[in-house]
C-alpha cells in the first residue's frame, strides 16, 4: 500500500522538486554575487568628441572600506578612446581586466563639442544595452565631459554623485534645474517633436581649495570643484541649438507646472531693492489651438508669498506676509520678459520644447502636415500671466 | 483521471493564455504598426474568440479529437491529421520557449549569464510535456490568480508614468501596416489549437462555448489594456522595448526609494509564462499519445526527445532569436490560421462523429 501511495504521489513530488529547481536557477541572479575584483561598476560616463571618434571617461566605483571613518563610495576614472562609444566601453576590459557593468550607471555627461552634434549618434549604444537602465540622468557640460567626470568634488565622494545630487526632486521643484532621463530624451528625439533639453553643468573651483598642482581626483592635493546646472541646453534633432539662462530655465519650469516652494526675485521700487517671492502654487501650461493659423497660449497662474524683502522691515511686515500690488505687477512683468525671451529662443532654434508638434500630430494629421515646418515661427503667441498672493 | 472542469478552462482562457502575449508581441507589433498596434491585436482576438467558440462547441460531442477524426475519416487518416496538428504545436512552442529563455537571461541577470542558468528549464519542460493534459486543470487553478495579481500589479505601477495620448492619432499607419501586423501576430494566437487537443478531456457544461469565448475576450481586454499602457509609457520608443511586461512598471515613482518592487509582479508573470510556453508541446505530445492509443513509452519518449531538440535549437540559435521570430512570423505565418481557425471550423462542419441523442 505504501509503495503504491508513493508511486501515486511521485509525479507531484517530482514536479514540486523540479519547479523549485527552476525557481532557484531562474531567479537566483547568480545569487546576487558580483565579483568586484573582476567587475567595473560604472557610476557615470562622460563623453567627448575626439579626432578619431569619442573619448569616454568612465567613473568606476571601487571599495573604500567598511568602517565608519572610511566608508562611502570611492571611485576611479578610466579614460578610453575609440571610434564608437561601444569601443571605448569595451576597452575598459582590455585595459583593466574588469568587465564593465552598466546597470548602476546613473549619469551620462556630454561634453560641449559632442553635444553640438546629434547626440543619438552615441546615445543609441545605451538605448540598445538591455543591461542598462534608461532612467539614468543626462546632462551636457561646459568644456570636456571627461574632465568634469574626472574632477574632484568638494561635496561628495565622486563627481557624479555631486552632479546627480543637483538633479534631486527638491532642486527640480525649486525650479532651479530641468532634469531629463535617457528615456524621456529619446521619446522627444524619436517622436515628431524631434526636440529635447539637457541640464547644462558648469564646474567652478571651490574657494580655498588648491588651484594648482595635479588634477587627479585621487590625489589629496587635487583642486576641489562644485557644480551647478541652472542653465539648460536646448536640442533640436539631437544637437544643441541654444542655451537657456537660469531665468529662462525657471520660466520653462514654471510653464511646465513643476515648481513648488521655489523662489525668484522681483523689483520693488518703493524700497529700492528686489524682494524674493516663494511660489506656493504653479499652474503653468502651454496650449495650442489651430484655426486659420496656430495660436499658442503660454499660461501661467502663480500664487506667491513674500520670502525676503532685502531691506530692514518692521516686525508687523514680517508677521503678515502681504505682497504689495506693485511687487506683484513687477513679478508679472519680470516673468513675462523671461517667458518671452524663452519663446523667442526656442522659436529661433526650432526647438519644440513644449511638444506642440506632438500635440498637433495627435489632434489633427491634416493640420500637422500643414504646419509642422513652421509651427513655432508661424504661430501667434499669447502670454497669460497672473501672479497673486495668498491673501 | 478527472477531467478539466469548465472553471479551470475559463481560468486558462482569461488569465493564463494572455500572459503569452505580453513578452515580445507588444514590441513586435509596435515595430510594424506603430501606435496603431491595438487594431491587429483586436482582430486577432476577435478571430481567436470565434475559433475558441467553434472548438468549445465540439466539447458537447464528448469525444477526443483522435476518436472524432477516426469516426469520420478512419484510423489512418486520423493518425496522420493528429500527427500534423502535433507537429504544428511543437513548431508553435519554439517562439514562446525561446521568448522565455531570452526574457530570463535579459531581465533577471545584470550581464549575459552562462548557458547553465537556463538549461534546467528543459528538464522541467520534458516533465511537463510527458504529463497528461488533464493535470493542467489543477495547475490553472493555481496559475490564474498568480497571473491576475502579476498583471494587475504591473498595470497599477505603470499608470502613473503613462500618457495615453501616445495612442493618438487613431489611424495613422495605414492599411499595409495593419494587415502586416495582423498577419505576423498569428504566431502568438494558437490557443484554439491547444483547446482542440483537450476535446473529450473537459467536463461538459451548458453554454461552455459562449462562456469560454467571453472569458477569452476578457483576457483579450486585459492584454489590450496592457498594450495601451505600454504604448502610453514608451510612446515612439516602444519599438525598442523588448520584454514588455518587465519594462512598463519600472518608472513607478516609489521605485527610487523602495527599489524594484515591480520585480515581484514580474516574477509572478514569468512563473506563469514558464508553464504556458511549454503548453503547446505538452498538448502535442498528449495528442500523439491519444492518437496512437496510449502506448506507455510514447509520451515520455517524445517529451524527452522534444526537450533535447528544443535545448539544441536554443543553444544553436542563441544569437539568432530575432531571425527565428522573423521566420516564424513572416515566412510561415500562414501555418497558424490553418490549425487555429480553419481546423476548428472544418471539424465543426463534419457531420460524422456527432453524439447520438
Amino acid at each position: 500500500m505504501k509503495a503504491e501511495k508513493f508511486f501515486r504521489t511521485l509525479p507531484m513530488k517530482l514536479s514540486i522538486l523540479l519547479f523549485a529547481l527552476i525557481l532557484f536557477t531562474f531567479f537566483s541572479n547568480d545569487f546576487g554575487l558580483v565579483d568586484i575584483q573582476k567587475t567595473a561598476i560604472i557610476l557615470a560616463v562622460g563623453i567627448d568628441k575626439s579626432d578619431d571618434g569619442y573619448t569616454v571617461a568612465s567613473q568606476i566605483a571601487v571599495p573604500k572600506g567598511s568602517d565608519r571613518t572610511t566608508g562611502g563610495t570611492s571611485s576611479v576614472e578610466i579614460v578610453t578612446e575609440g571610434a564608437t562609444v561601444s569601443d571605448c566601453i569595451t576597452q575598459i576590459y582590455a585595459r583593466t581586466g574588469w568587465v564593465p557593468k552598466m546597470v548602476f550607471c546613473n549619469l551620462i555627461l556630454i561634453g560641449e563639442e559632442a553635444v553640438h552634434e546629434d547626440v543619438f549618434g552615441f546615445l543609441n549604444y545605451f538605448l540598445r544595452n538591455e543591461y542598462m537602465s534608461d532612467s539614468c540622468f543626462l546632462a551636457a557640460c561646459e568644456g570636456s565631459a571627461c574632465r568634469v567626470i574626472s574632477s574632484r568634488s568638494a561635496v561628495a565622494d565622486a563627481s557624479s554623485l555631486a552632479i546627480t545630487g543637483l538633479f534631486s526632486d527638491a532642486a527640480k521643484k525649486a525650479g532651479r534645474v530641468m532634469t531629463i532621463t535617457l528615456k524621456d530624451l529619446s521619446i522627444g528625439y524619436y517622436g515628431v517633436s524631434k526636440s529635447g533639453y539637457l541640464p547644462y553643468v558648469r564646474m567652478r573651483l571651490q574657494e580655498g581649495s588648491q588651484s594648482s598642482g595635479e588634477e587627479e581626483s585621487g590625489s589629496s592635493t587635487a583642486p576641489q570643484y562644485v557644480y551647478s546646472a541652472e542653465e539648460t541646453a536646448i536640442l533640436s534633432n539631437g544637437a544643441m541649438v541654444g542655451l537657456l539662462t537660469d531665468s529662462e530655465t525657471l520660466a520653462f519650469s514654471l510653464l511646465k507646472g513643476n515648481v513648488f516652494a521655489g523662489t525668484f526675485n522681483a523689483p520693488d521700487e518703493q524700497k529700492g531693492r528686489p524682494v524674493t517671492l516663494t511660489v506656493l502654487s504653479d499652474d503653468g501650461k502651454v496650449e495650442l489651438k489651430v484655426g486659420a493659423r496656430p495660436e499658442v497660449t503660454l499660461h501661467l497662474d502663480l500664487r506667491v508669498r513674500l520670502c525676503c524683502r532685502g531691506v530692514t522691515a518692521p516686525l508687523e511686515d514680517i508677521a503678515g506676509d502681504s505682497v504689495p500690488d506693485s511687487v506683484l505687477a513687477n513679478a508679472e512683468e519680470k516673468l513675462d520678459g523671461d517667458i518671452l525671451s524663452l519663446w523667442r529662443k526656442i522659436a529661433a532654434a526650432d526647438c519644440d520644447l513644449f511638444g506642440l508638434r506632438r500635440t498637433l500630430y495627435r489632434t489633427s494629421l491634416k493640420e500637422y502636415g500643414r504646419w509642422k515646418e513652421t509651427l513655432l515661427t508661424g504661430a501667434a503667441v499669447t502670454r497669460e500671466l497672473h501672479v497673486s498672493t495668498t491673501n | 483521471m478527472s477531467k478539466i472542469s469548465p472553471r479551470q478552462l475559463y481560468f486558462f482562457l482569461a488569465c493564463v493564455a494572455p500572459v503569452g502575449k505580453l513578452v515580445l508581441l507588444p514590441t513586435h507589433l509596435a515595430n510594424i504598426a506603430g501606435n496603431d498596434f491595438l487594431y491587429p491585436l483586436l482582430v486577432q482576438y476577435v478571430i481567436g474568440a470565434a475559433a475558441v467558440f467553434c472548438t468549445l462547441l465540439l466539447v458537447r460531442r464528448g469525444k477526443t479529437l483522435p476518436v472524432l477524426l477516426e469516426e469520420v475519416c478512419g484510423k489512418a487518416v486520423s493518425r496522420i491529421l493528429c500527427t500534423l496538428l502535433s507537429l504544428f504545436l511543437f513548431y508553435a512552442t519554439l517562439v514562446p520557449l525561446l521568448e522565455q529563455k531570452t526574457f530570463v537571461q535579459s531581465v533577471f541577470y545584470d550581464t549575459l549569464p552562462s548557458l547553465a542558468a537556463f538549461a534546467p528549464f528543459f528538464l522541467f519542460a520534458a516533465y511537463l510535456m510527458a504529463a497528461p493534459l488533464e493535470r493542467q486543470g489543477r495547475m490553472w487553478d493555481l496559475l490564474a490568480p498568480v497571473a491576475a495579481v502579476g498583471l494587475a500589479g504591473i498595470l497599477v505601477l505603470s499608470f502613473g508614468s503613462a500618457d495615453y495620448g501616445a495612442l493618438l492619432p487613431a489611424v495613422s499607419m495605414g492599411f499595409k501596416s495593419f494587415s502586416e501586423g495582423t498577419m505576423s501576430a498569428t504566431s502568438w494566437f494558437y490557443d484554439s489549437a491547444i483547446l482542440l487537443t483537450m476535446l473529450g478531456k473537459v467536463e461538459e457544461e451548458k453554454g461552455i462555448a459562449v462562456k469560454g469565448m467571453l472569458f477569452y475576450l476578457l483576457g483579450g481586454a486585459a492584454v489590450g489594456l496592457f498594450f495601451a499602457t505600454f504604448c502610453a509609457v514608451f510612446a515612439d520608443t516602444a519599438v525598442n522595448q523588448l520584454f514588455a511586461f518587465s519594462k512598463t512598471s519600472k518608472y513607478f515613482a516609489g521605485i527610487t526609494v523602495l527599489g524594484r518592487i515591480d520585480y515581484f509582479f514580474i516574477f509572478l508573470l514569468a512563473m506563469v509564462m514558464a508553464f504556458y510556453c511549454v503548453l503547446p508541446a505538452q498538448a502535442g505530445v498528449d495528442l500523439l499519445v491519444g492518437a496512437f492509443h496510449k502506448p506507455r513509452f510514447l509520451g515520455p519518449a517524445v517529451a524527452v526527445l522534444l526537450a533535447a531538440a528544443y535545448f539544441t535549437v536554443s543553444v544553436s540559435l542563441d544569437y539568432r532569436f530575432g531571425e527565428l521570430v522573423k521566420a516564424v512570423t513572416s515566412t510561415s505565418f500562414w501555418v497558424f490560421p490553418v490549425f487555429t481557425v480553419l481546423a476548428p471550423v472544418l471539424l465543426l462542419a463534419l457531420r460524422g462523429g456527432r453524439r447520438e441523442s
